[in-house]
């Protein structure tokens, strides 16, 4: 019995190798239709022909986290994949085996090797290894969002003519979040960030200035904000709790600024019967809570970005920062819940941006100016950081 | 709110799922077998009765739903277990590694499966709550304790104590337990009147599977409105409570509820006046838990009640 038990289930391993080899070439061509996302698949008639190439043109590797983390590496992924379906390029991603330059820069080979013209690496986790490879691979174009290549102690800054680096203005985005929700009648709000880096302070920051704005415009005489970072990315009790205490507290709305922090948010939110602001991409979906989101275009630059690399138009050597003015950031104005705030309201503020009336959007702070959230100058709005 | 009623009703979403796992792991333990696969048995659990909620849930909502999931969650960890049960009673395993591999294996699992099979090729699973409950008819307008424990709260809270009871009868007062416990301190001893250790000790990582199963659920529901793989290292913390409380059902339900108000105290500290006027930083009730374990481990590490057997393997030949 034993003996007959060992025989089957060395078959089953066996016949699972063939059955691996076997599928290999199948495989490869695969992650079109595996990519993860929440879109119907295109009609094929409407595809532009493949053309007749060896690998795949496109390469993105992933950060940290998943390709369908509803946030940077989902965001990059579906602008590689409309374009490359518009432009009948060949595409696919890949995950480094670790969080480090060394996983990374490998990834990247790997991406080269498997024929890749353009390299898209989202974070700026990717900076040193992006350093590295600017030299190591002069013939590759790479595309780096939300960084710019520099070495691993920040000694030296250099972005060869095969970089394109591109930063996205989140204090914009933070911003007009900030302004809409003391706009739409909250006055105690608060920030739950995931881990204080550069993109997360930068939204922080700008949520605390659009509250200013908008309180010192409406004539407020207190607007509450309560400033913390959560130290993770994810869901947890804790998170939850620490949400629940604020809104227990008497805060009306979070922004819920890091990753799947935002859903133990929503869920105590829910629980509270009180209101969430989302990040990244547009989470109304996600909860009824949700009131709006905090949104920077990471598709819509990617796609612009592959296609000026097409074109021969490669932004080679150069560090953008994608803001409001070429619609970078934003509000999805359409699925908010919003009491009173109106489209014409939303629309006046941004237009405002848009033009930097009064020095609006120049002055805005970033991540580096000042060193805390209570640094920033304000006269309604208090900040109360928690650590 | 009443601060004190909302912390013991946010304590409870820590500490019922830590509870339910410890008291898993305490029934494979005290049978002899270290199961240190509660993390990834969690997270099976979840995985599975989250998918069951998923499809589901546009047919029906409430209670019964949740009674549906918690069970399909106790057959998913059941069945799960069974791979750490067959590898460490039959194959003799080493006890660690075969709880390591369910542990690494889960996620993976999950991640996988989830994308292969739901329509939107994601590896979150959605659900809607409708499993809370504002107040507890009658029982929540109860002054001072109706608060506490009879609103904002779930089902799963009381299916939680009702294990905890149901636990200490069945280890202490039955003919099963004592069987148990027999197995996990000398099964040859128990052998040799004629106790079947391996069927025990399948009963026992087959209860902690079960067990493990719900309390993955219990720890989502509350905290998320999705499941994404993971269970944030509640499983090891369940682990943790286990040492901490023992091995008895008792102290564990004292160190399940210690390591939740701790947790729920570091949490929320900002919003209570008392504590926030102290001006003492989070680490410091974010240490408190482990500090206290390590300290409580150190002078009692002496005479510990661990189980003598458990982690061994068992050979009928040795005596």
């Amino acid at each position: 019995m034993k003996k007959l038990l060992v025989l089957i289930l060395a078959l089953v391993l066996v016949s699972s190798v063939f059955a691996g080899c076997a599928k290999e070439p199948e495989a490869t061509e695969a992650p079109v239709d595996e990519a993860p996302v929440d879109e119907a698949p295109v009609d094929e008639a409407t595809e532009a022909p493949v053309e007749e190439v060896e690998g795949y043109q496109i390469a993105m590797i992933t950060d940290a986290g998943e390709i369908d983390d509803k946030s940077f590496n989902q965001g990059t992924w579906e602008g590689i994949q409309a374009f490359a379906k518009d432009n009948g390029k060949t595409f696919k991603y890949y995950k480094p085996t670790e969080v480090s330059d060394a996983a990374y820069l490998a990834a990247i080979d790997l991406a080269i090797q498997g024929g890749a013209e353009v390299v898209v690496t989202p974070g700026f986790l990717f900076e040193p290894a992006i350093y590295e490879a600017q030299d190591l691979y002069p013939e590759t174009s790479f595309i780096i969002l939300d960084g710019t290549p520099h070495t691993a102690d920040y000694s030296t800054f250099r972005i060869e003519s095969n970089v394109y680096s591109i930063f996205y203005a989140e204090q914009q985005a933070g911003f007009l979040a900030g302004y809409a929700a003391v706009k739409d009648g909250y006055t105690k709000l608060g920030f739950m960030g995931g881990m204080a880096v550069p993109a997360v302070v930068r939204f922080g920051y700008g949520f605390v200035q659009g509250a200013e704005y908008a309180a010192v415009e409406m004539g407020l005489d207190s607007v509450e904000i309560k400033y913390h970072y959560t130290g993770d990315f994810s869901a947890t009790p804790k998170n939850q709790t620490t949400a629940a205490t604020w809104y227990a507290d008497g805060t009306e709305v979070i922004f819920a600024c890091g990753g799947k922090v935002g859903n133990s948010v929503m869920a105590a939110a829910d629980a509270a019967g009180a209101k969430v602001i989302g990040v990244d991409v547009d989470q109304s979906a996600e909860s009824e809570t949700v009131i709006t989101s905090a949104m920077k275009q990471l598709g819509v630059s990617v796609y612009m970005g592959l296609e000026g690399f097409y074109a021969g138009e490669f932004k080679g050597g150069v560090s953008e920062t994608l803001d409001i003015t070429v619609d970078g950031v934003g509000l999805p104005f359409a699925s908010s819940r919003f009491n009173t705030f109106s489209e014409a309201d939303y629309n006046a503020i941004y237009d405002a941006l848009v033009a930097d009336t009064d020095g609006l959007r120049s002055s805005l702070l970033g991540d580096t100016d000042v060193d805390a959230a209570t640094d920033i100058p304000t006269t309604v709005v208090t900040v109360t950081i928690v650590e | 709110m009443d601060i004190l009623a909302f912390l013991i009703q946010q304590t409870m979403f820590f500490s019922i799922p830590l509870l339910v796992v410890a008291l898993g792991g305490m029934f494979s333990e005290r049978s002899g077998v270290v199961n240190i696969a509660l993390e990834g048995i969690m997270i099976m659990g979840a995985f599975v009765s989250m998918m069951a909620i998923s499809v589901l849930q546009d047919t029906m909502q409430g209670q019964g739903l949740l009674l549906i999931a918690l069970s399909v969650a106790a057959l998913a960890g059941m069945a799960f277990s069974l791979l750490h049960a067959y590898a460490s009673i039959n194959m003799k395993a080493d006890q660690v590694i075969s709880g390591t591999a369910l542990n690494m294996f889960a996620p993976a699992f999950a991640i996988f499966v989830a994308r292969t099979v739901q329509e939107t090729h994601t590896k979150d699973i959605n659900f809607t709550n409708t499993f809370r409950i504002e107040s507890v008819p009658v029982l929540g307008k109860i002054p001072v304790i109706g608060p506490w424990l009879f609103q904002n709260a779930y089902i799963t809270t009381y299916i939680g104590i009702a294990i905890l009871i149901i636990s200490a009868i069945l280890l202490y007062k039955t003919k099963f337990g004592l069987r148990l416990r027999a197995c996990g301190e000398h099964p040859q001893a128990a052998d040799s009147v004629g106790v079947n250790v391996y069927k025990i000790r399948y009963a026992g990582v087959l209860i902690s599977g079960a067990l493990a199963g719900i309390g993955g659920l219990i720890f989502v529901i509350p905290t998320s409105t999705n499941f994404s793989a993971t269970v944030s290292g509640y499983g090891f913390l369940a682990l943790a409570v286990l040492i901490f409380g023992q091995w008895k059902p008792k102290r564990i339900l004292f160190a399940a509820f210690f390591f939740g108000f701790m947790k729920t105290i570091s949490a929320a500290y900002s919003g209570i006046p008392a504590l926030k006027d102290l001006d003492i930083s989070s680490g410091i009730y974010k240490m408190i838990p482990y500090i206290i374990t390590l300290f409580v481990l150190a002078i009692s590490s002496k005479n510990s009640q661990s189980p003598k057997a458990a982690g061994i393997p068992y050979d009928v030949g040795k005596r």
